[in-house]
C-alpha cells in the first residue's frame, strides 16, 4: 500500500488549483428558475472553453480520460475553491448519467450529436425513470411505449424528475412490450423535451423550491433512432446508468464533505451559544464534530481505496452502495450538528441556498438519502452483493 | 496510491492468519485458565519472529512497517488474542539494552500492559509477566514486575487478566516520543477491526442458515439492514486503518491525525458490530458457550486502551490534513 502521488498527479493538482482560483464565478448561483440553469450552463461552458470539462470522459469523446485518482484530485480542488456544487447543478444528469450511458450503449450518431453538447453545457438532461407507482421498485414501471412505424408513441407519467423544466433531453425508460413483466420489455430512449404532448407539472418540496416535477406524456412520438441499446432490452441500459451513479457519481459529494467539516469547525470557533460560550467550547458539540471529521476521513480513505482499485482492475467494485450510505448519513449528521450550533439562525430560511447554505443542506440531506436509490435500497444492495445474504424479494 | 493490502503484505497477513487460527483459536476462551498469552504460545510466536516484525533490522528485527504491524494485529483481533502480544512487540522496541530486547523477542521474557489509574496502575495481561509496559503519547517505559505488589482483580474479558499495581517500580528502560504510542494505537485499532470483521462473519453465516417463520433470518430486512450497517462501519474503520498505517510508514505530516481517527473508528466499529452480533443471534447470542460475548468483551477492553474517545476526538478536531 502507498499514499504517494506521481509527478503528473501533483502537477495536475497545482494546475487545477491555479486555474480554479482565478476562474470560479464570483457571483452567487441564483436560487432557482432559468437564471439558475443559465448560470450552470455558463459555468460548464467556461470549463469546456478552458479545457476542464469531462475530466472523467475518455479522450475520444472530448474528455480528458483522467485516471480515477486525478478525478479525485479535480473534485477536491473544486470543493477547496468553493466552485459551484455539482449535486445541485442542472448539468448533473447530463454529465453523470446520460453521457456515460451514451458512451457505453449509444450509437455512433447518438454519440456524435449529444456528447459534445453535454460537455459544452449546451444541452441539459433530466431522468425519466421513477413513476408515481415505481420508485425503489423501478421494474414496476408502467409508462407505455407503442411502436408505430419508425416511432415509439409514449403515454404515461414520470415523477421526481429533477430540473425537467430546464432540460433539453430526457433519458426515458418505458414499457414497450405490454405483455412483459418486471425487468423485461423495457426500452431506454432519448426524448427531446420540446416534443409535442409533454406536460411538466412542478412539485413543491419542503426545500421551498420546485426542482422536481411530474412529467406527463400524451401520445409523445419519439423516433426509433433515439433508442439507446435495443428495444425491449432497456433494463440493461438503465443498469449501466445506475451503476455509474453508484460508482463514481457521488465522488464530488464524498470529497466535498471534508471541506464542509472544515468550515463547520471554523464556524464552531466563531459562533456563540445562547449561554455566551463559543460553540466549540461545548463538549457535546466538539465531540460530535470530531466524530464526523473521523467519519469523513474514512469516507475519503474508502474513496481512494476504491478508485485506486478500479484504476488497476478497470472494474468498479461492489462497494458504491456502502459508500452512499456512509456519505448520506454523515452528511445528515453534519448538517444537524451545524443546525444545533446556529440556534435560531438555522430557523431563518426563505428557500435561498446561497443565503443560508446550512439549512438548505439539512433539507437536502433527505434528497441525498432518497434520490438515486434510498438508503434502504442501498442496504438491500449491500446485503445482496457484498454480504451475499439470502434474497428478501 | 494504492490502499488495499497486496503482494508481500498479503503473504504476511495470510501466514499470520493461519498460524493464529491454530495456535490461539478463539474457542480456547471457553475453557477456564486460558487468559493472556501462555508460555507455549509465546515461544511459538517468538520462534516465528512475530514479536520483532516492526523492530529495526539493526536491532535484530524484521524491520517491517506499521502496515505489516497492522495486518498482523488484525489477525490477532479476529481470534480475540490477548493484549500481551502487543505489549511484547512494543516492549522490545522500547529497549536500549540488547539483553532485555533479545529476551522479549525470543520469548524468555514477557510483557503486559500498564495504564495509570489514580495513584496506582492497572495491569492488563499476565500477572506473571516479567515486564510491564507503560505507554503514553509522550513516552514509553518498561518496568520490571518481579518485585511489584500486584493485586489480582476479576476480569470481565476472558482473554485478559486484570490486576492493580501499587508502587510501580522505577522504569528499567524508557523512550521519549510518541512512536510506541502510535504503534500501540495502530495495533489495538487493527485488533478492533479484526473483532468487527469476526462479528460480521459470524452473523452473516448464521443468518444464512437460521430460520424463523419458515425463512432464513438473513432474508428479513430487520436483519439484513443491521448487517449492512455493520458492514459499512467495518469497511470505514478498515479503510482508515490502512490509510493511517500507510501514512505512518511514509512518515507523512498528518499521520497522527489519521492514527487517532483510525483508533476511534475501529473502536466504534468493534463496539457496534460485536453488540449487533449478539442481538441478531437472539437467545443463543447471550449464552456462555457462544463466541459472541467474547468478541464484545474484548472490544470493550481494547476501546479503553491507547486513547479515550474524548482524547481522540478533541485532538482530531484541530488536526491539519494533507492531500
Amino acid at each position: 500500500m502507498d499514499l504517494r502521488y506521481s509527478d503528473q498527479d501533483r502537477e495536475f493538482r497545482a494546475r487545477a488549483r491555479q486555474w480554479l482560483q482565478a476562474n470560479i464565478p464570483q457571483e452567487r448561483r441564483p436560487a432557482s428558475g432559468k437564471a439558475a440553469s443559465q448560470f450552470d450552463r455558463d459555468w460548464q461552458k467556461k470549463l469546456h472553453d478552458h479545457g476542464w470539462a469531462g475530466v472523467a470522459w475518455p479522450k475520444e469523446y472530448g474528455g480528458h480520460g483522467l485516471s480515477g485518482l486525478q478525478q479525485v484530485i479535480w473534485y477536491e480542488e473544486l470543493s477547496r475553491a468553493h466552485a459551484p456544487a455539482q449535486h445541485v447543478s442542472t448539468t448533473y444528469v447530463a454529465l453523470m448519467h446520460a453521457g456515460p450511458t451514451l458512451m457505453a450503449r449509444g450509437t455512433k450518431d447518438q454519440k456524435t450529436f449529444h456528447l459534445p453538447r453535454i460537455l459544452s453545457g449546451e444541452a441539459l438532461w433530466c431522468q425519466g425513470f421513477s413513476e408515481p407507482n415505481a420508485g425503489s421498485d423501478l421494474a414496476a414501471l408502467k409508462t407505455k411505449g407503442t411502436v408505430d412505424g419508425d416511432h415509439i408513441v409514449v403515454n404515461g407519467a414520470k415523477t421526481w424528475t429533477t430540473d425537467a423544466m430546464h432540460a433539453d433531453f430526457m433519458e426515458l425508460l418505458v414499457r414497450t412490450d405490454p405483455a412483459s413483466e418486471r425487468h423485461k420489455g423495457l426500452t431506454w430512449m432519448i426524448c427531446d423535451m420540446k416534443t409535442p404532448g409533454i406536460d411538466i407539472k412542478p412539485i413543491r418540496t419542503m426545500l421551498m423550491d420546485d426542482h422536481v416535477n411530474t412529467v406527463f406524456f400524451d401520445d409523445v412520438r419519439v423516433p426509433l433512432a433515439n433508442v439507446v441499446g435495443e428495444v425491449n432490452k432497456g433494463w440493461s441500459t438503465a443498469m449501466a446508468t445506475l451503476s455509474f451513479e453508484r460508482g463514481l457519481g457521488f465522488i464530488a459529494d464524498q470529497l466535498e464533505l471534508l471541506e464542509k467539516v472544515g468550515r463547520a469547525i471554523e464556524l464552531a470557533g466563531e459562533l456563540r451559544l445562547a449561554d455566551g460560550r463559543l460553540a466549540i467550547e461545548d463538549d457535546e458539540i466538539a465531540r460530535r464534530l470530531g466524530s464526523i471529521k473521523a467519519d469523513t476521513m474514512a469516507i475519503r480513505a474508502m474513496t481512494l481505496a476504491d478508485i485506486a482499485e478500479t484504476d488497476r482492475t478497470g472494474i468498479p467494485g461492489p462497494k458504491g452502495s456502502m459508500m452512499k450510505l456512509m456519505v448520506t448519513t454523515t452528511h445528515k449528521a453534519l448538517s444537524q450538528l451545524v443546525g444545533d450550533m446556529l440556534g435560531w439562525g438555522f430557523m431563518e430560511f426563505d428557500g435561498d441556498r446561497a443565503s443560508n447554505p446550512w439549512t438548505h443542506d439539512y433539507l437536502w440531506s433527505w434528497v441525498f438519502s432518497i434520490a438515486g436509490g434510498t438508503n434502504e435500497i442501498q442496504r438491500e444492495i449491500t446485503a445482496d452483493h457484498v454480504l451475499k445474504l439470502p434474497r428478501s424479494r | 496510491m494504492y490502499l488495499v493490502p497486496e503482494g508481500d503484505e498479503l503473504e504476511i497477513a495470510n501466514a499470520a492468519a493461519e498460524f493464529i487460527a491454530s495456535a490461539l483459536p478463539i474457542n480456547r476462551l471457553h475453557t477456564a485458565g486460558n487468559a493472556d498469552m501462555n508460555g507455549a504460545v509465546r515461544s511459538q510466536l517468538a520462534e516465528m519472529g512475530w514479536f520483532a516484525l516492526a523492530l529495526p533490522e539493526d536491532k535484530g528485527g524484521s524491520g517491517l512497517t506499521a502496515v505489516e504491524h497492522a495486518l498482523f494485529f488484525r489477525e490477532i483481533g479476529r481470534q480475540c488474542g490477548p493484549v500481551d502480544i502487543l505489549a511484547q512487540a512494543l516492549a522490545a522496541m522500547v529497549c536500549k539494552s540488547a539483553d532485555v530486547r533479545d529476551a522479549l523477542v525470543s520469548g524468555t521474557a514477557s510483557a503486559a500492559v500498564l495504564v495509570p489509574e489514580g495513584n496506582r496502575h492497572r495491569l492488563i495481561g499476565s500477572a506473571s509477566a516479567t515486564h510491564g509496559l507503560l505507554v503514553t503519547p509522550q513516552s514509553a517505559s518498561l518496568h520490571e514486575m518481579a518485585q511489584a505488589n500486584i493485586e489480582a482483580r476479576p476480569a470481565l474479558d476472558p482473554a485478559n487478566s486484570l490486576a492493580l499495581v501499587e508502587n510501580l517500580p522505577a522504569p528499567a528502560e524508557s523512550q521519549d516520543g510518541a512512536h510506541i504510542w502510535r504503534l500501540g494505537q495502530i495495533g489495538s485499532a487493527a485488533m478492533q477491526v479484526g473483532l468487527a470483521e469476526a462479528a460480521l462473519d459470524l452473523i452473516v453465516e448464521y443468518a444464512k442458515v437460521r430460520e424463523t417463520f419458515g425463512k432464513a433470518i438473513g432474508s428479513w430486512q430487520a436483519v439484513r439492514h443491521t448487517c449492512a450497517d455493520m458492514a459499512v462501519m467495518t469497511e470505514a474503520a478498515r479503510a482508515e486503518l490502512w490509510y493511517a498505517a500507510t501514512a505512518m510508514k511514509e512518515d507523512r505530516g498528518d499521520m497522527e491525525a489519521h492514527v487517532d481517527a483510525a483508533k476511534h473508528l475501529a473502536n466504534e466499529a468493534a463496539l457496534k458490530a460485536t453488540d449487533s452480533n449478539i442481538q441478531l443471534h437472539g437467545g443463543i447470542g447471550v449464552t456462555d458457550e457462544h463466541d459472541a460475548h467474547l468478541l464484545m468483551k474484548h472490544a470493550a477492553l481494547l476501546s479503553r486502551l491507547f486513547g479515550s474517545r474524548q482524547y481522540l476526538l478533541s485532538r482530531l478536531l484541530h488536526a491539519k490534513l494533507e492531500d
